[in-house]
């Protein structure tokens, strides 16, 4: 598994608490985040997450034709494309309106007459599993305005109408309970009823238990209908339209023509898989000769808020075809992306490959992953995207280890499993300039990854001039700077190398533009140019699996 | 093994492009185009291709047995694909990046979805409208509607290739030995 650095959002944290929690802790894991999808304000100097930024639509549009719908006729499409836009009940893909065939000369080969629109009735195909929608006896006079003409077939459906007579029968009772309850305002009304009584029907159908299509027991529903509308008139006892049992044979109810169907199958595939039927909104027949093509559900392109200053954070831009976006403050803009790399490892792999065939297994995971006894060292690499050079300081956290999961030495275990060194004294990255900007100067040190892992553990020097070093600087490159650190692994360590780090980097703005980075960062000097700041941030780095080792060896520490 | 003798018959109405990998005893019909990149190896038994087949840039067709490997009329062998099959039947489509292995038999107007591997263990004969898709290369079989237009419209796309890809790229000619 490849070493990975994450990095941490406080909002899971609360008030006070700004120190990440301990990396071992299954539950940690939520509040740290890759950093492609992190956010970061510039009013509050903060990063922010998928999980606290506060949502809202900004727009909706079928997938398919990239038609911009608005949000009034989102409700009145029940969130699906009004237009030609149908999708494969098998495959999923998107359906095609093809015209019949015309009519075979006979002889097999195609009639000289083939008109330019074709020839009616026309149907929907599916060009990825061929499926085409006369199997289920979808077929449309006109190729144009498919979904208008599937919508009579629709709203005569049985479940439709028996939806409908419910919303009407709950109508009038819900709209005097909510009069009297809020004020609640009805938006706009769609063509079949008035919004406020739809959502109110909505939150009385989620107060009661979720039957199939047939099991309508009218006393208990009048008897819910009573709690709903407490202190209100009486509800009349609610007939179905039609006899439950007719009813019963639309859905899978499982009573005997399902059965039957079941004797008489053939093949798995006879039977609906679940991605393909758990999108209907109500139950439907199992087969998968029965699935009928469905409109394609709407898109949305959303825009995120800051949730404390609410300033906007992302706005993509209205055109549904287009992905770029008005407002992109994305947290790889300010802060330095790091990754991580153990280079014995690397070494390993470019050595392994053009070699045997059939490696074994256990020399594989062996000769990549970290054994408990020893000292490897891994590169952090980071990235500076500002347009002027920072200072970075890197700092582990202190973790307390309360308990180990491997109880066999209890007295061993309060030891901390692994050791960090990293360099402690602030190193600079450069500024990111265009690739033709740059004059190649310094590799500082000038070494090469292969070399450096080859030599592990045999230097301990932190710091000094050495020829070949672990800790420290070890290259510079464009805007890119190469730090190593070492971890030393106890014997008895036993599960992932993971620790928090903190990072904090300074910065200068020589230009005095309020846009580069906001006011009220903790650190500020006196001087107008140049101004310096500093963020912090917390990472968290897992290097990777502990492999135990079987035989006993002098430990490095 | 013996040396592949090459022997091409090539027939004169068909577009079969320069860089072309030909090996062994190959026929190819009337009509029919072979992009250039093309490959197709008669190893260890001969090829024969019918009329108005596309062949397409990448697409092996191999074939490894002794039998004479047949490939019908009017089939579509798209980019990157790989064909053993010993036969294949009229109108057939063999999608992008497909395997079909040699077990498998292809009769007509079967679809081949795009990278789909359809290797069998056993013999196998693919009926006549199967169509095999998605990554698990499931089968359904296709009602055989809109085969006509499918049909006309697979002529026009070779003879549009007929048309262009001489004027881009140089054809091979005739046989050599």
């Amino acid at each position: 598994m490849a070493p990975t650095i994450h990095y941490y959002c406080p909002c899971q944290s609360g008030e006070s608490v700004q120190t990440p929690p301990p990396p071992h802790m299954a539950s940690s894991s939520a509040s740290f985040h890759p950093l492609h999808s992190l956010f970061f304000c510039e009013e509050c100097d903060a990063v922010r997450c998928n999980r606290c930024v506060s949502v809202e639509v900004s727009g909706y549009y079928c997938p398919n034709c990239l038609f911009e719908v608005p949000s009034a006729s989102v409700r009145a499409e029940k969130n699906r494309c009004a237009r030609n836009c149908f999708s494969c009940p098998i495959c999923r893909s998107t359906l095609q309106v093809v015209a019949s065939d015309p009519p075979d000369g006979g002889d097999g080969r195609p009639s000289v007459s083939l008109s330019n629109v074709g020839e009616p009735p026309f149907f929907l195909y599916c060009n990825h599993c061929r499926w085409d929608s006369a199997e289920v006896g979808v077929t449309f006079e006109k190729p144009t305005g498919l979904a208008a003409q599937l919508q009579k077939f629709e709203d005569s459906a049985p479940e439709s109408l028996e939806f409908e007579r419910l919303k009407e029968h709950f109508e009038p009772f819900l709209r005097t309970s909510s009069l009297s309850s809020l004020s609640h305002v009805p938006s706009t009304s769609s063509h079949h009823l008035p919004t406020s009584s739809a959502t109110a029907a909505a939150s009385a159908a989620l107060a009661r238990d979720v039957p199939g299509v047939g099991k309508y027991n009218p006393p208990a529903r009048s008897r819910v209908g009573r709690d709903r509308t407490a202190n209100k008139d009486e509800m009349p006892e609610y007939k179905s339209r039609m006899d439950i049992s007719v009813l019963g044979q639309l859905g899978s109810e499982g009573d005997g023509s399902d059965v039957e169907a079941h004797r008489r199958m053939e093949t798995a595939e006879e039977i609906a898989s679940l991605e393909q039927r758990w999108g209907n909104s109500w139950t439907t027949s199992l087969r998968t000769s029965d699935l009928r093509p469905f409109r394609i559900p709407l898109h949305s392109k959303v825009s995120k808020r800051c949730p404390t200053c609410r300033h906007i954070l992302i706005k993509p831009e209205q055109k549904a075809q287009s992905v770029r976006y008005k407002i992109k403050l994305v947290a790889a803009n300010y802060l330095p992306a790091m990754t991580v790399a153990l280079p014995h490892t690397q070494a390993v792999d470019a050595t392994r490959r053009p070699q045997a065939k059939v490696p074994n297994v256990a020399d594989d995971r062996n000769a990549g992953a970290m054994m408990a006894g020893k000292s490897y060292p891994f590169h952090l690499a980071l990235t500076n995207p500002l347009y002027d050079p920072i200072q970075v300081r890197l700092s582990v956290q202190r973790m307390h280890v309360t308990a180990v999961a491997d109880s066999t030495a209890p007295e061993k275990a309060r030891r901390t499993p692994f050791a960090i060194s990293l360099p402690t004294s602030s190193f600079p990255v450069a500024a990111f300039a265009e690739a033709w900007e740059y004059d190649d100067d310094d590799d500082m040190f000038g070494l090469e990854d292969d070399e450096l892992g080859l030599e592990m553990g045999r230097t301990r020097d932190k710091d000094g001039k050495g020829k070949v070093k672990t800790v420290g600087v070890l290259e510079k490159r464009a805007n890119v700077t190469v730090v190593g650190g070492e971890v030393v692994i106890g014997k008895e360590a036993r599960g992932h190398v993971k620790f928090n780090m903190l990072v904090s980097y300074t910065y200068r703005s020589d230009d005095p533009l309020p846009s580069e980075d906001g006011v009220g960062t903790p650190s500020r000097t006196v001087a107008k140019t140049p101004e310096v700041k500093t963020f912090t941030f917390y990472t968290v780095v897992d290097l990777g699996p502990i492999l135990p080792r079987e035989e006993k060896v002098d430990p490095d520490i | 093994m013996p040396p592949i003798r090459d022997k091409f018959t090539i027939h004169s109405r068909a577009v079969v492009c320069q860089d072309v990998e030909l090996k062994g005893d190959i026929t190819i019909g009337p009509g029919t185009v072979v992009h250039p990149k093309a490959t197709i190896f008669a190893i260890a038994g001969p090829i024969i291709i019918g009329s108005g087949c596309i062949i397409e840039e990448a697409a092996i067709i191999v074939n490894r047995r002794k039998e004479v490997m047949r490939v019908g009329d009017n089939n579509l062998f798209e980019i990157g694909c790989r064909v053993e099959c010993p036969s294949v039947g009229n109108f057939n489509t063999i999608s992008t990046r497909a395997r079909v292995h040699h077990t498998v038999r292809i009769t007509n107007y079967c679809v081949i979805g795009a990278a789909c591997l359809v290797v069998p263990t056993d013999d196998e004969t693919l009926d006549d409208y199967t169509s095999i898709f998605g990554p698990a290369a499931e089968r359904r079989t296709w009602s055989g509607r809109g085969r006509i237009q499918e049909a006309d419209l697979r002529l026009k796309h070779a003879e549009y290739l007929r048309e262009m890809l001489p004027k881009f790229n140089r054809l091979r000619r005739g046989d050599g030995a």
